[in-house]
């Protein structure tokens, strides 16, 4: 094996070492702040999927969680049936969903995609809201998971962290197959692509799909450790802006680039709201604005080429400039 | 009851008009997707609510203020950062918008808190009835005038004028009027203030109509998507039959079907219109 490859193996091993042991640290609260910095992880990656590899920047990625928290609810207070079940049906019909939706949305593109999507979340907060089997605003309740408040901390982290797991082993596969070279092909020109003889509109839902069952497994998550669900909430169009500006400031179209955007942003975030209780919101916003300007291509761009400091910046700004 | 339920649908749809012209123009002209559009209504509704509240300034006389202040807003926000980044990929500056509304409104937030606020002028109650059924509200009428007033003027500046000529090339081909002598970072600062004037002024009308708060530009950005697709780009009176359009469904829709399902109908006609007609009505099909 390579060097890099061996390097990359241990530096993996290291860091699910350490995931796995965070639990540790024997505090409820932070044993939860991980469990909320996986949960973007895979939100993050997720997307990553097909708003990085695939070049659709979907705007609603929110509406898969939503449906993955609404399947877990329905499914366990109304069907009565295990998580076991659950969880894996939220995947998949996330996934059902992004395929339904897929086919007549993926054929815009650029801004228009983006706009399709962020309706279709919108459009299914609405639904969702009104409908009698969501119970409309008032939210529905999740039976509780029968387990000391220990115990169910560390279950919640332990699932989520499993997904996070999950999602990347997912895309890394993804990535070594042809299926992941084909989505790299329609980002870079799908027309080539497809005279390439590579059958555009399969990939693209399948990625679309893909980028759903991820999310809705989250969402799953989410809702049980919730208990309580909301559409105002896992429909939130925050939750969509949160997840790219992870992606893109981690660095989209690399494998590791939204876990590190998600770490570092749930970090500051929690550090800005620990030190500025009421404007934590605004020193987010003009971070954004920042890492946008000084670094579109992602930190993990930064890291990677070893470049810092002033020059990698206004090398940026000269590129993009007019 | 349904000449009155189309008369509120008409005149709602001309705010609607005058919230998505500035998007409009700027989508249309650079291919920013402003996310922050709603936010810069916001703020024009504030000048509107402050100088009212603090200095007794008219409603409609503030309006000037407003479009002023978010037009050089406007001018400093592309000039000093959009155009920072305007050549890298259209996602990047989608996502700089998205910091700038986080900015703007968490800065709103901070200063004015969360309270929802509400202009009382004395006139606001005013209105006169046609006939026996329907009842106009005047003050309605009065902004429904203006939007068209406002939109005539723009149609002025954009076709008549020496700036609505850069404007344009720039639109067309960026090298092709920077080899004609078009100053294109002014121009696009120019574009960008205009916008958000228009904006400002669709703030004002709204806080003379409705309560408002920091946090109102969300669903207004939304609403200015919709209208902005129903209609679509490139024309001016893209926005105008787009607003109308949404106006009108919105007041039908909630009559029939409750008030609760106007987002839905709003947002799946939304969804509708891109699949079936990407460029709009008025666009041709692709």
């Amino acid at each position: 094996m390579k060097t890099k490859t061996i390097k990359i193996l241990v530096g993996c091993g290291i860091g699910l070492v350490l995931a796995g042991a965070f639990p540790l640290v024997d505090n409820n609260f932070v044993i939860r702040f991980g469990t909320d910095i996986l949960m973007f992880a895979v939100l993050a990656s997720a997307w990553n999927i097909i708003g990085g590899y695939t070049g659709y920047a979907s705007f609603g990625n929110v509406v898969f969680f939503g449906i993955g928290a609404y399947t877990t609810a329905i499914l366990m207070e109304k069907g009565g049936l295990p998580f076991a079940v659950a969880y894996p049906a939220a995947g998949l019909g996330a996934a059902l969903f992004a395929v339904i939706i897929g086919l007549p949305v993926l054929r815009l593109r650029g801004h228009y995609f983006a706009i399709a999507t962020l309706g279709v979340a919108e459009a299914m907060k609405a639904l969702v809201q009104n409908l009698e089997i969501t119970e409309g605003n008032a939210g529905i309740y999740l039976p509780m998971l029968d387990l000391s408040v220990r115990h169910q901390y560390w279950f919640f982290y332990y699932m989520m962290l499993a997904t996070a797991v999950l999602t990347l082993l997912a895309t890394h596969l993804m990535l070594k197959a042809k299926f992941g070279y084909s989505l790299i092909a329609i980002r870079e020109n799908e027309q080539a692509a497809d005279s390439a003889g590579i059958n555009t509109t399969v990939a693209k839902t399948a990625a679309f799909a893909m980028s759903g069952f991820f999310t809705g497994l989250a969402g799953s998550v989410y809702a049980y450790q919730q208990a309580f669900i909301q559409p105002g909430p896992v429909f939130s169009v925050g939750m969509t802006v949160k997840m790219i500006v992870m992606a893109v400031f981690g660095g989209m179209g690399r494998l590791f680039g939204p876990l590190f955007g998600a770490v570092s942003i749930e970090v500051i975030s929690e550090f800005l709201s620990d030190y500025f209780l009421v404007a934590h919101s605004l020193f987010f916003g003009a971070l954004v604005i920042l890492a946008i300007v000084f670094t579109p291509k992602g930190v993990i761009d930064m890291v990677t080429r070893r470049r810092f400091g002033i020059a990698y910046f206004l090398q940026n700004i000269r590129e993009h400039r007019i | 009851m349904l000449l009155q339920i189309l008369i509120n649908g008409l005149l709602k749809g001309g705010l609607y008009a005058l919230m998505a012209i500035g998007m409009s123009l700027i989508w249309g002209v650079m291919d920013i997707i402003n996310i922050a559009h709603g936010s810069f209504i916001m703020l024009g509704a504030f000048v509107t609510y402050w100088l009212f509240t603090l200095l007794g300034i008219d409603p409609f006389l503030s309006l000037f203020f407003s479009v002023g202040l978010l037009f050089i807003l406007g001018y400093g926000i592309q000039r000093y950062l959009i155009n920072y980044v305007i050549r890298a990929s259209a996602f990047i500056t989608l996502i700089l918008a998205f910091g700038i509304e986080i900015f703007i409104n968490n800065l709103a937030l901070v200063a004015w808190t969360a309270d929802v606020r509400k202009v009382e002028v004395a006139y606001g109650a005013a209105n006169f009835s046609i006939g026996h059924w329907v009842t106009i509200p005047t003050v309605r009428l009065v902004a429904f005038g203006l939007v068209i007033l406002i939109s005539l003027l723009f149609f002025f500046i954009l076709n008549r004028t020496h700036l609505g000529r850069s404007i344009r090339a720039t639109s067309q081909d960026l090298d092709g009027a920077r080899l004609v002598g078009v100053d294109v970072a002014h121009t696009y600062a120019l574009t960008f203030g205009l916008g958000i004037g228009a904006a400002g002024a669709a703030g004002t009308l709204w806080a003379i109509l409705f309560p408002i708060s920091p946090m109102m530009g969300g669903i207004l950005t939304l609403r200015s998507f919709v209208v902005v697709i129903i209609g679509g780009l490139g024309s001016m009176l893209g926005p105008i039959i787009g607003g109308l359009a949404l106006g009108l469904t919105e007041s039908f829709g909630s009559n029939w079907f409750g008030s609760t399902y106007s987002d839905l109908i709003g947002f799946t006609i939304l969804v509708l219109v891109l699949i079936i007609r990407p460029k709009g009505i008025l666009g041709g099909t692709d």
